[in-house]
């Protein structure tokens, strides 16, 4: 990779990825690389809060207590302010959640097409309740706000992968799509 | 995915090659003529380019349709302190579509007018500031962004000219309200993406302090076809004061959902019945909300009008991000608004006291109304509270979340009285 | 620079005023009196303008502006108390009431709550809202403060506090939204040495401090102009008092010495002050015994040792306590020959407030060791060698004498103790004037810039202790001629003549705020 290709891409891609390791070290290896090639990009260190805690989330899975104070130190930043961020943005799990992170869009145009129905059936497969992760680590259904893709309903975001067009009926076949 | 639809009658200058997979690519683009625009643009002077561009009539397509050029005149010109351009992709407009098709099907289409418009207000880096929950078109884009690095659109010295320019991808990571232009410079900031009060503009102290130019995604990919063909060519289409053409992303109950380019003179009704095929068989449309769930809805009654800024405006509604949103005579017209509140009560940041607590509140009377608990003096309550939250804070969140309300009640109040007095509901089920 | 900036006319409420350009609508009223209600707006803040509860009307402006960011313009007519102004109030007071416990009666904050005014000003009797209020509960935030989440308006007074002018930002706005609440870290307290300025600046009862829960009713308390003599830096304070004791300080704004802040250590410090046994009545040595006796018989032993004693006089001294007392003594020193008084300070490490690094907790943990010197006392470590040999007189004034030597003043001919507090050492006095607190009495510190500061009585003294510039003058006018002194700020005004630290400066040029002598400023800036 040039160096241009590095510096552009600069970590910003957002990732929820299926295996996740709360235990993985931080920002060693590549991710160490990346976090510095993030840092170029800004006139100052807070400015890289959100692609860092994107970051985070990617390899851990989720932002703990303990992510958000390594990264309160790597940015000069105290870690209440890291929690602040973090509990502001809705993208970033301050709870840890399950293997296949469920995101239906209920924004008001695929609520209009039959967005609760969606949901429900979701829920009633993976046997779980709005935000609760399943028994067996599986699945956490969350709905979701407006994802931008109105035309095509129901919107569906599992980790980084959008489905459009997902009616009641074909959850089932998703799921199983999933394993 | 192929492009779902398209329509003789629209007037594809942003939207041509939407749905072509060979577009995306910068071979692909350039084979296109892209690219051009940018090379004619650092052949003229930076001043010459935000007159061509103020000449167009270009405005914001953002929501609130702020003429783009004039925008761009407030920069200093001395080009002494750092400055910024951000792009707005943070899309989250309920309704609204159009910048996501544009970043996922031309991303370079974008980022040359990204270029250009730093070009010509004498920014030094750029940010593509974009929704995270965008993954995939945050995918495009940076390989895009990439690409233009790695062909001299982007570095140092682009094309020979002697101008430097940066451009990183900065995602978002959930928030409404990082759209709104100070929002998303916090946001960008590293901060919560709590808007600032203004004054000072951004083009006065905008991101890290600093003179920035915030243009919708809509808006740049725009600019390069100005440039290439003139102010006056682009004012072929739509009217004085709204020239041009625009996307407009059609949801809900439409037998062809999706988004059409048309200019902005065209009649909102035949993009509804027309473009779109108006309702799935069988049904009746009840309304239409034109720009984005932060607009009042329209009737059937009121479409026969142009689409544009003055047209919509006339008709009792707003343009906004062009987000049409059409509901059939299936909805419930009180759950289909307390959705569109509990959004705005979702995305509040939650510094102004009306938007925080009048969001929330507005939710619970309609839920209530909603489940048949509602009583009569709900509607002047809802009314009230409504009034109470606008106009009153730092920015429009607040407005918008009133809007649905108001423009519902004012509208449709005897779909809020069958569920107060019986129980019921109008919706067809 | 008021004078170079553009003055701007404008009227307001009816009132035409001119104000410098670039003042904002919030304080442009306030040259007319009228108090624009506000929650989020602090004078010592930045200004978000976030609460919305100071929205006016501008005359031909389309929406009601926040008065304390919008600037005032030439010609502007602005309406404070209009109809659209007081709906905007009402509707934010409701907003914020939609999810308030009301829980006044429990609320230490009742009484001196801008909730609880503002909310009476608009007067909504009653609530239209029927949904039922989301419960929060309340947190620690400091091992000493309580964070009410649901009394909260999230002003964000206390998160700006810690950011802008601690300059550590500890403590922020969690969540977003009506989601929204105050906290530090997950699972973490915070402490800071200025911490407990976030309870001064919470406008309601969200943030206590749990010292003071339950303690009294604000309006039960007596405030009286002070200065804490926690340091030598001399915050301007308001002592409340209840029952004759002080329950509570809150800085009294000084823009010169502290602004609208103080440190932790000053408050608990006076809270602490009058525990213990407190010497009331003068106590005079007979045989080998100290018994009470009246004033007159006090100060006719003290005149009948003071007369014909040799030997000189030595002196140790307290830092805390006030010029005049301090002055009296050297006075009753000189008669006999002054020849040497000193005094000790305890000191701890040094906190800047960084956002206003005017204001520190000082090294020296006294309020007046500047004053001391300046009276001709000198600073030493060890208090007791240098009277060790002493034969002659020994004054001890308001030193506690906690660590004396078992020797101690054995060798003097005469040993006055002038004080609150008697310990073992101070019991062995020939003669034991009693005397107040600086909350018992009027006085002066001077601090360590040189500025003296008044500070003025808040309690009652216990029994017959009166201050040494009075009962020592009685002494002094004996002995030498002369007059008694009637008041402190005759005290003074002899001291004021005779040191030039002090010259030119009278109680009435002192005022509440505090002044430096033009002779120190001088020695101020030659150094």
């Amino acid at each position: 990779m040039s160096d241009a290709m590095h510096a552009a891409i600069a970590g910003a891609q957002p990732s929820q990825r299926a295996e996740k390791n709360p235990d993985a070290p931080l920002f060693e290896g590549v991710y160490k690389e990346r976090f510095d090639s993030i840092l170029t990009r800004y006139p100052n260190k807070r400015a890289a809060l959100l692609p860092v805690l994107h970051m985070a989330q990617e390899i851990r899975g989720w932002i703990s207590p303990e992510t958000m104070t390594r990264v309160a130190e790597l940015l000069e930043l105290t870690p209440a302010y890291v929690r602040s961020v973090a509990s502001f943005y809705t993208m970033f799990a301050l709870r840890p959640v399950g293997r296949y992170l469920i995101q239906v869009c209920v924004g008001i145009g695929c609520d209009l097409c039959g967005a609760e129905e969606v949901t429900e059936r979701f829920l009633e497969l993976t046997k779980t309740r709005i935000g609760e992760t399943s028994d067996d680590g599986k699945y956490t259904v969350v709905e979701v706000e407006c994802l931008g893709a109105c035309a095509f309903p129901t919107v569906v975001q599992v980790n980084d992968q959008v489905y459009e067009n997902v009616k009641a009926e074909e959850v089932e076949s998703l799921l199983k799509e999933l394993d | 995915m192929a492009y779902p639809y398209e329509h003789p009658r629209e007037e594809r200058m942003l939207s041509r090659y939407f749905g072509e997979v060979d577009a995306i690519g910068i071979d692909g683009w350039i084979e296109r003529g892209g690219y051009t625009a940018l090379e004619k643009a650092l052949g003229t002077a930076q001043d010459d380019v935000i007159q061509v561009v103020k000449d167009s009539g270009l405005r914001g397509r953002g929501g609130a349709g702020f003429p783009a050029g004039l925008k761009w005149s407030f920069m200093p010109k001395d080009g002494k302190a750092p400055s910024y351009v951000a792009c707005n992709a943070d899309e989250s407009e309920p309704g609204t579509f159009k910048d996501r098709e544009l970043m996922r099907w031309t991303p370079h289409q974008v980022i040359e007018g990204i270029i250009i418009a730093s070009y010509a207000v004498r920014a030094q880096h750029a940010y593509i500031y974009i929704r995270g929950e965008f993954v995939d078109i945050v995918r495009v884009l940076n390989g895009a962004v990439v690409e233009a690095y790695e062909r001299g659109y982007l570095g140092m010295n682009i094309l020979g000219s002697g101008y430097d320019l940066d451009l990183t991808v900065h995602t978002g990571a959930g928030a409404y309200i990082a759209g709104e232009e100070t929002g998303l410079l916090n946001s960008l900031e590293g901060r919560r993406a709590e808007p600032r009060v203004k004054p000072p503009f951004p083009a006065q102290k905008g991101a890290f302090g600093m003179p920035t130019t915030v243009n919708n995604v809509e808006t740049l990919a725009s600019v390069p076809h100005i440039v290439l063909n003139g102010a006056d060519w682009y004012r072929q289409w739509g009217t004085e004061k709204s020239p041009g053409t625009k996307l407009f992303s059609c949801c809900g109950h439409l037998q062809r959902p999706g988004n059409y380019e048309v200019p902005l003179d065209f009649s909102l009704k035949e993009l509804v019945y027309d473009l779109c095929g108006g309702p799935p068989e069988g049904r009746e449309l009840l309304g239409v909300i034109p720009g984005g769930s932060s607009v009042p809805i329209l009737t059937v009654d009121e479409l026969d009008c142009e689409v544009s800024y003055e047209g919509i405006e006339a008709a009792g509604s707003f343009l906004g991000s062009g987000g049409l949103i059409a509901m059939d005579d299936s909805t419930c017209m009180v759950r289909a608004v307390r959705r569109m509140v509990e959004f705005y009560a979702h995305e509040s940041c939650g510094q102004c006291t009306p938007c925080r607590e009048g969001t929330s509140w507005l939710t619970k009377i309609l839920r209530r109304i909603e489940r048949g608990d509602g009583r009569e003096e709900d509607i002047p309550l809802l009314l009230d509270v409504g009034s109470n939250m606008a106009g009153s804070t730092i920015c429009p969140l607040s407005d918008s979340a009133a809007v649905p309300v108001v423009s519902s009640i004012q509208k449709f109040e005897d779909e809020y009285m069958a569920h107060i007095r019986d129980g019921s509901c109008t919706a067809k089920r | 620079m008021d004078s170079e900036s553009k003055l701007i006319n404008l009227t307001i409420d009816g009132t035409e005023v001119s104000v410098p350009e670039g003042t904002t609508i919030l304080k442009a009223a306030e040259r007319l009196g009228i108090v624009i209600p506000r929650y989020c707006w602090h004078p010592g803040l930045s200004a978000p303008a976030q609460c919305r509860m100071c929205l006016v009307e501008v005359e031909g402006w389309p929406k009601p502006q926040p008065a304390c960011v919008q600037q005032v313009q030439d010609g502007m007519v602005v309406n404070t108390d209009c109809v659209e102004a007081r709906k905007a109030r009402r509707g934010v007071i409701e907003f914020l009431l939609l999810n308030h416990p009301l829980d006044c009666p429990i609320c230490d904050a009742a009484g001196q709550c801008m909730l609880q005014d503002y909310a009476h000003e608009t007067g909504q009797l009653r609530r239209r809202a029927v949904e039922a209020k989301v419960v929060l509960g309340r947190d620690h935030v400091t091992p000493e403060i309580v964070y009410f989440a649901d009394r909260c308006i999230l002003c964000t007074r206390c998160v700006r506090f810690m950011d802008e002018i601690a300059q550590e930002p500890v403590l922020q706005v969690i969540n977003r939204g009506h989601k929204g609440y105050i906290d530090t870290m997950t699972d973490e307290l915070f402490e800071h040495p200025f911490s407990m300025n976030i309870v001064d600046v919470c406008p309601v009862g969200a943030l206590v401090n749990e010292d003071f829960l339950f303690k009294a009713r604000s309006w039960d308390l007596d405030q009286t102009a002070s200065i804490c003599p926690g340091c030598s830096q001399g915050c301007n304070v308001a002592l409340g008092t209840k029952e004759n004791r002080v329950v509570r300080l809150k800085p009294r704004f000084n823009p010169e010495v502290n602004s609208y802040w103080m440190c932790d250590h000053g408050r608990r410090e006076v809270v602490r002050w009058g525990a213990g046994m407190r010497a009331e009545v003068p106590l005079v040595r007979e045989a080998e015994r100290l018994v009470p006796a009246d004033w007159a018989r006090a100060l006719d032993a003290t005149v009948e040792a003071l007369r014909g004693v040799e030997g000189g006089a030595k002196a140790i001294v307290d830092p805390g306590a006030s010029n005049e007392s301090l002055y009296i003594v050297r006075r009753l020193m000189d008669q006999v020959g002054f020849d040497g008084g000193s005094f000790r300070v305890s000191s701890g490490p040094q906190q800047v407030l960084k956002g206003f690094p005017k204001l520190a907790l000082r090294e020296d943990r006294a309020a007046n060791a500047s004053g001391a010197e300046a009276l001709g006392y000198g600073r030493v470590d060890d208090i007791y060698g240098a009277v060790r040999s002493h034969r002659g007189v020994l004054f001890v004034l308001e030193e506690g004498l906690d660590d004396a030597p078992e020797d101690f003043a054995d060798g003097s001919a005469l040993f006055v103790y002038i004080g609150s507090v008697l310990s073992p050492a101070a019991r062995k006095a020939d003669i034991v004037l009693p005397s107040p607190s600086f909350a018992e009495m009027d006085g002066t510190f001077t601090n360590f810039e040189g500025r003296v500061q008044r500070f003025t009585q808040g309690l009652r003294p216990p029994g017959l202790a009166r201050p040494i510039w009075m009962s020592g003058s009685v002494v002094l006018a004996r002995l030498g001629g002369g007059e008694p002194f009637t008041s402190a700020a005759a005290a003074f005004a002899a001291l004021a003549e005779e040191f030039t630290a002090f010259s030119g400066l009278s109680y009435e040029k002192i005022g509440l705020t505090g002044a430096v002598s033009a002779a120190a400023e001088s020695g101020a800036t030659a150094s």
